[in-house]
């Protein structure tokens, strides 16, 4: 077991590190000079020896092997960098915006389960109705709408025609947690409409295929009530795949959320990625790349021991 | 027990929801003016990046009044004092830290903008600087190495604030009429009205909260939603809308423009005359309609606006479409089939792209078949400073009303730029340039520019296409705020110490 940890370990700091020198590359090859951007802010044409200082200042004069160096030895000492736009620390900046990001994923996958498993379940039951075929035809549309149209439609309709909630924005929860909550629940609502369609099919199929298993034969021929075949026998078997989904999608919704957040003006994660991307801000795009596939290799990881302690046959594997 | 709900209760109760404003949805503070802005701002270094933010907390020497003209602001009074040399006298203001604003301070500012390792906007302008001599606490007295009659039109620009020689690199301190009071970076700022701002009475506001809405349909929402009480950069398929809207006010001006930069180094646009082919191949109102919603106009001429004293009619009409001549040009620069060039342009902001797509279609008419290239900003503007494109699409504002603020644009001796054409020289321009920035006498200034622009117009170094509106939305109890005309509506936050709402 300890051999299988230390390997899958090992295995997770290689992915990390070649994350880190793939994002490192990519971003400084791509053309586009920060110093020329930061200085040509409202279309002006700065004064090419301003640039050239800046560029000194920066270190973006350096040749790329020694940028590369002093990056993964930062990198090594846990330091992100700062800012090439006004030094603030990428670290700090990560803290503050991950979390809002996080709230936002949190809330649609709560969301998303508190309708798509109690619809998904109904749909099974009923398979083949009338209400069956209402329901499925409704989670095709949901998972059809692009998020932005949702989105602003849902803008239109709640912020400017009937003023229940701000167009969008973000307000701290200690300043004022019922603004928090309003201005939360738009952006929320919009991913959560996609991911309960795919939570009410995954239930719904889960649960028709486990309906149809022996044992669920065998606990109605033990007269046992519907109700409790269906909670102890049948939900418990069909989550599995649920969650596994579920998971799976939220784990792209943290670099993905960009378009929910880009309409309700919603200052998470992915928002600032495509800002610093934009403005070429090195350290800011290699910090969030980073923090972002370190999240996903770890939560691999996490599955990976997890299995292993479940099933004895993987560790052997 | 639980107190039961009937179906009845709950229909009846969910019917009255809408009926239920929540008051937090629109909660304000009297005398805050929440303003939401296009984006936030990069950076508040004083000397560089744009201007809204900054002209909230900074003031320089001098600045613009509604109609555009110089106004006096750090300096009660400026006057020429001998051939070169420019005298100010400064008048009674404080920093933000409560010192009075001295001429060792104006000299301190002007000298870190011109220093060695400075990425100040100006540092090239105040290198012109032979000398800053400072006689008494108010007087400043600025020498250049050559006359300058520009200079005024300089120290008014918002890249010029004058700030104490005791702020450090990181904390500024200005002398406008707000105090920055705290920031949310990338979110939003609040700004407090500074209680000894010189001027008495101002500003009339207790503090401002902008707020950085990047979607422009969002911050268009959020204004007709109540969320904020005034919004820049109003797109333009919402102009019609804002206007209609009883509870809401449009400012727009026609201010910035669109334009066509050439790369003169290699054929087929190192011929004057295939670039005035290009000029008279262009139907603008299809640009004027397409990419601004018919919110802008023509520009068949240098971008001098026509309320400008150096507006020449005679010259108005000078690169209208006319398919003949363009196509006589064409074959007289040695392509009477056309030819095929590279075309620069981004996809990252639509009207760049939507008015490339209209030029390139209008070319194709006379043989041109230009292949667009449509990377993403950053991307735009490092090949464009290198030079890696046959014709380009260019879209900014000149730096003030002045003629010589389109030196940036035309001056072929200048740096290359992505907002010049890449080695295009008229040296004829060059020199008459110089001549109007040397030049004090303003009738002798308009022969000048007069002979500058034909000449622009016939060397065709870069090509006018349109002039798009620029403007800003309020709500109908927000007073005082002003949109400056033309190319100054990127000063119009000079305007907020005289806004109030409600």
């Amino acid at each position: 077991m300890l051999y299988y940890v230390v390997r899958r370990v090992g295995v997770a700091v290689g992915l990390v590190w070649f994350v880190a020198t793939f994002v490192f590359l990519a971003i400084h090859l791509v053309p586009g000079d920060p110093a020329e951007l930061l200085l040509s802010q409202g279309g002006v044409a700065p004064d090419p020896a301003a640039v050239t200082d800046l560029r000194e200042r920066l270190g973006l004069d350096q040749p790329l092997l020694h940028q590369y160096a002093a990056y993964l030895t930062a990198l090594v000492r846990g330091d992100l960098g700062t800012s090439l736009l006004d030094d603030h620390p990428v670290a700090s900046e990560i803290a503050l915006r991950l979390p809002r990001t996080l709230e936002l994923i949190g809330t649609a996958a709560l969301l998303a389960l508190a309708v798509g498993l109690p619809a998904g379940t109904f749909a099974a039951l009923r398979a083949g109705t009338a209400s069956d075929r209402a329901l499925s035809a409704l989670a095709g549309i949901a998972l059809s709408i692009p998020v932005f149209v949702l989105g602003t439609v849902a803008i239109l309709v709640f912020a400017q025609k009937l003023r229940w909630v701000p167009a969008g924005g973000y307000v701290q929860f200690g300043r004022d947690p019922l603004q928090h909550l309003l201005v939360l629940a738009m952006p929320a609502s919009t991913i959560a409409v996609g991911l309960a369609a795919i939570v009410f099919r995954m239930t719904r199929s889960s649960l028709l295929e486990v309906l149809g298993r022996d044992h669920v034969r065998a606990a109605r021929a033990r007269g046992i009530a519907p109700a409790r075949i269906i909670m102890h026998h049948v939900v418990r078997n069909a989550l599995t795949p649920v969650v596994t989904v579920l998971s799976l999608h939220l784990g792209s919704l943290l670099g993905g959320t960009v378009l929910v957040e880009y309409v309700f003006n919603w200052p998470g994660l992915s928002g600032y990625l495509v800002r610093a991307v934009e403005l070429r801000d090195y350290p800011e795009v290699t910090g969030i790349v980073l923090v972002i596939s370190i999240l996903f290799v770890l939560l691999n990881l996490l599955v990976d021991l997890l299995y292993a302690v479940l099933d004895p046959r993987v560790r052997h594997a | 027990m639980l107190p039961t709900i009937s179906r009845r209760v709950f229909v009846a109760g969910a019917a009255a929801l809408p009926f239920l404003r929540i008051a937090q949805a629109q909660a304000r503070t009297p005398g805050i003016l929440t303003f939401g802005l296009s984006s936030y701002p990069p950076s508040i270094q004083p000397w560089a990046n744009t201007g809204t933010v900054k002209l909230m907390i900074h003031r320089g020497l001098l600045s613009y009044d509604t109609k555009g003209a110089l106004r006096p602001e750090l300096a009660e009074t400026w006057a020429r004092d001998g051939s070169t040399a420019w005298l100010f006298k400064l008048r009674n203001a404080v920093f933000h830290n409560d010192e009075a604003v001295t001429s060792a301070d104006v000299k301190w500012t002007l000298e870190q903008i011109a220093a060695e390792k400075s990425t100040a906007y100006f540092r090239s302008e105040m290198q012109g600087i032979d000398r800053i001599e400072t006689p008494d606490q108010r007087t400043v007295r600025v020498v250049m190495k050559q006359p300058t009659a520009t200079l005024s039109q300089w120290l008014a620009s918002y890249h010029l604030p004058i700030i104490s020689r005791k702020s450090d690199a990181t904390q500024p301190i200005g002398a406008g009429p707000f105090v920055l009071k705290s920031q949310e970076r990338g979110v939003a700022l609040e700004v407090e009205a500074f209680p000894k701002y010189y001027r008495p009475g101002l500003p009339k506001l207790k503090g401002i909260r902008a707020i950085a809405y990047a979607d422009e349909n969002l911050r268009v929402a959020a204004l007709q939603a109540g969320d904020v009480d005034l919004i820049e950069y109003v797109p333009w398929q919402s102009m019609e809308t804002i206007s209609n809207d009883p509870k809401l006010r449009l400012d727009a001006t026609d201010g910035p423009f669109m334009y066509l930069l050439f790369n003169g180094t290699k054929p087929p646009f190192n011929d004057a005359r295939a670039r005035k082919a290009v000029a008279h191949a262009i139907k603008r109102e299809d640009i004027v309609k397409a990419a601004f919603f018919g919110r802008g106009s023509p520009l068949t001429h240098l971008p001098i606006v026509d309320s400008s004293e150096f507006f020449n009619p005679e010259l108005k009409e000078g690169w209208k479409y006319d398919l003949t001549l363009a196509k006589k040009l064409l074959a007289d620069a040695g392509y009477p089939e056309g030819f095929r060039c590279s075309f620069l342009s981004t996809a990252q902001y639509g009207m760049h792209k939507d008015s490339a797509e209209v030029v390139q279609q209008n070319l194709a008419a006379i043989g041109i078949k230009a292949e667009l290239n449509l990377p993403d900003w950053a991307t735009r503007v490092t090949l464009g400073n290198r030079g890696q494109y046959d014709l380009a699409m260019g879209g900014t504002a000149a730096d003030n009303n002045d003629p010589d603020g389109l030196a940036n644009l035309i001056d072929g001796s200048l740096s290359p730029s992505y907002v010049r054409s890449f080695g295009v020289r008229v040296p004829k321009i060059e020199e008459l340039l110089k001549a109007g920035r040397a030049e004090f006498d303003p009738a002798k200034r308009k022969t000048i520019y007069k002979e500058m622009e034909s000449l622009a117009i016939a060397e065709a170094p870069v090509v006018g296409l349109a002039w798009r509106s620029q403007g800003y939305a309020m709500q109908r109890n927000v007073t005082g705020f002003k949109n400056l005309p033309g190319a100054l509506s990127f000063n119009s936050g000079l305007t907020l110490e005289e806004t109030a709402v409600g």
